[in-house]
């Protein structure tokens, strides 16, 4: 008797839980369907676009395939020894590292410079901000058209302004000299980006308190010992977002390689993305271009994940 | 007093005088490709720093001509256009999901998304250029444009989730007891909210899709669905020596963009400071 009570009072407890543990159930299940109907369209765009691809990326790259035939050959690694062995693609990786290293000293402090100098100005800065920004609103074609005409050898204006004041020796073929053809592209390529840095810059700037120039004013500094003092060290978050794009955005570089010299003269400005493009779309080494690919995927993801890792860690402290 | 004040003032003009001898250096070359396009040929190599003798828009009107611009700038706009509106619709849904439904594997699907941040166009387009072979959508302008919006997807889905996780939610919590549904409220309350990310999202993805070169170089074959990054490199291969008409055809190609930049000046500004301090 005493058994039954206790076992038909488990029974309408333990139904209690079941209905409780459905209606709980159906609600999660709702709250799936509806975030679905919010995610779908994106997460199906996604896979076909992004995903998708990126796993075929990898999977192309441990074959033999020409991009027609219709069978693929499973080689392993073979396409990844090759590129190490590769002197043309070790040396596309070697300008990469070069454009970086170039883009970093004509990018990250001069922009900062100029930034400073819009924010202190007191008649005109949004003129100025937009002024300065109107490169970086072209396109790439535009830009890389554009400097290419810049740098010719025949009627470019530089060579005709050397000439004009009496400095025709250093009139050069800029795009097919082998030491000036890098430096060159990454000029063209830094007044393409560097709109974006400035007003990145500007706004960290506007997040500096004035006291702390005020107080430094009292002190007597001067404007170098403020920009040195004050200006940097409050700025590190902002400076360190943006050497962290100008790294990303040079080890991406292609539009304005391949409309001004195509990696030319003789390879001397050959970068692991004009590679990709030659391997893969007129070389008809599909695998092998894919394999480089991967390989600079790989590069840019760890640097983009690394560097958000040490954000967060010296953001947090 | 005075003499400080005065110091300041000349100070400023210096900064000012500065300012506008640099703002000069700096958009010389666009300076240097207008006048170009007013000038002949003979004129451009003898005297490139004057100004045209005439001002003439015959080269304009010859690179319009000769090199179909009329075809790519119909194509630039049939893919932005309606790249825009498939991000403009897919990305806010999406956004508003990450940043307000709460549910299992939120985190974990966002993460997948911002991998797609990091992750370059270069590693991926061939097997995307494949995979649209298949698809029968090698050079068609729907190809473009699809792919086009589905890579610009993770920066959009990104800057809409930020938007959306500043609106409060208490405000949809008292929509969503009131009972109405979660897309009602999604639409008729937080949306209107989120308008300045929006109007940020279109911006951005406008520029990002009127000036990509490299999905339409790899993607289109025909010179009629050139867009027009593409069309000016195919040009000025074809008329390499012709200086004259490779500045008209660079002029036209400037004119979108920088009336655009000018119109929306501000929220363009404001939305890339706001989105980059996100």
């Amino acid at each position: 008797m005493v058994m039954d009570i206790a076992t038909s009072t488990e029974d309408t407890v333990s139904q209690q839980a079941k209905e409780n543990m459905k209606s709980k159930r159906r609600k999660v299940i709702k709250r799936y369907v509806t975030a679905l109907s919010f995610l779908a369209p994106a997460l199906i765009l996604y896979f076909i676009f992004m995903l998708y691809p990126m796993i075929d990326a990898v999977r192309y790259s441990f074959f033999d395939w020409n991009g027609a035939s219709t069978s693929m050959n499973f080689i392993g690694v073979d396409n990844y020894t090759a590129l190490a062995k590769d002197d043309i693609f070790l040396r596309s990786l070697g300008h990469n590292l070069l454009w970086v290293v170039l883009s970093l000293i004509m990018m990250v402090i001069p922009t900062l410079i100029l930034a400073v100098l819009i924010a202190n100005v007191k008649k005109g800065r949004t003129f100025f901000r937009a002024g300065f920004y109107l490169p970086s609103v072209l396109s790439l074609a535009v830009i890389g058209v554009l400097w290419a005409k810049i740098y010719d050898p025949i009627m470019g204006p530089i060579n005709a302004f050397l000439k004009s004041i009496g400095l025709e020796s250093l009139a050069q073929n800029w795009l097919g000299e082998p030491l000036f053809v890098i430096p060159a592209l990454v000029l063209a390529s830094t007044w393409a980006f560097y709109g974006l840095y400035m007003i990145l810059y500007l706004a960290g700037l506007q997040n500096i308190s004035r006291e702390l120039y005020e107080a430094a004013d009292i002190d007597g500094a001067g404007p170098i010992s403020k920009f040195w003092n004050i200006t940097i060290p409050s700025l590190r978050n902002t400076m360190n977002l943006v050497i962290s794009m100008v790294v990303i955005h040079a080890l991406k570089g292609f539009a304005l390689i391949w409309i001004m010299t195509q990696g030319g003269p003789f390879y001397m400005s050959e970068v692991v993305s004009t590679f990709v493009y030659k391997a893969a779309f007129s070389m008809n080494k599909v695998s092998y271009g894919t394999a480089a690919s991967v390989v600079l995927g790989v590069i840019i993801i760890v640097f983009t994940v690394g560097f958000n890792i040490y954000r967060d860690r010296s953001e947090a402290k | 007093m005075i003499a400080l004040l005065k110091r300041r003032t000349s100070s400023q003009l210096m900064l000012w005088i500065t300012l506008m001898a640099l703002l000069l250096l700096i958009t010389s070359p666009i300076l240097f490709a207008i006048l170009a396009s007013f000038k002949t040929n003979i004129e451009i190599f003898t005297s490139p720093f004057s100004l045209p003798k005439s001002w003439s828009f015959d080269n304009i009107i010859k690179a319009w001509n000769l090199g179909n611009f009329k075809t790519y700038f119909l194509n630039s706009a049939f893919v932005t256009i309606i790249g825009m509106i498939i991000v403009v619709l897919v990305a806010c849904p999406a956004g508003y999901a990450f940043a307000q439904l709460t549910f299992r594997g939120n985190n974990i699907l966002f993460y997948l998304i911002l991998l797609g941040m990091a992750l370059p166009v270069q590693a991926i387009i061939i097997p995307i250029f494949y995979q649209l072979r298949s698809m029968g959508l090698v050079d068609s302008l729907s190809g473009v444009t699809l792919v086009s919006a589905g890579l610009a997807l993770p920066f959009s889905i990104f800057l809409m989730r930020n938007t959306f996780r500043d609106v409060p939610k208490e405000l949809r919590e008292s929509s969503t007891i009131d009972g109405a549904s979660e897309w009602r409220t999604f639409l008729s309350v937080m949306l209107p909210l989120a308008k300045p990310g929006v109007v940020a999202l279109l911006i951005f993805t406008f520029m990002n899709i009127w000036n990509d070169f490299l999905l339409p170089l790899v993607l289109l074959k025909s010179q009629e669905n050139f867009t027009i990054s593409l069309g000016l490199y195919s040009f000025q291969g074809e008329q390499a020596t012709n200086y004259a008409l490779i500045f008209g055809g660079t002029v036209i190609s400037m004119i979108p963009s920088i009336i655009v930049f000018l119109i929306f000046q501000r929220s363009f500004v404001e939305g890339m400071s706001e989105g980059a301090n996100k």
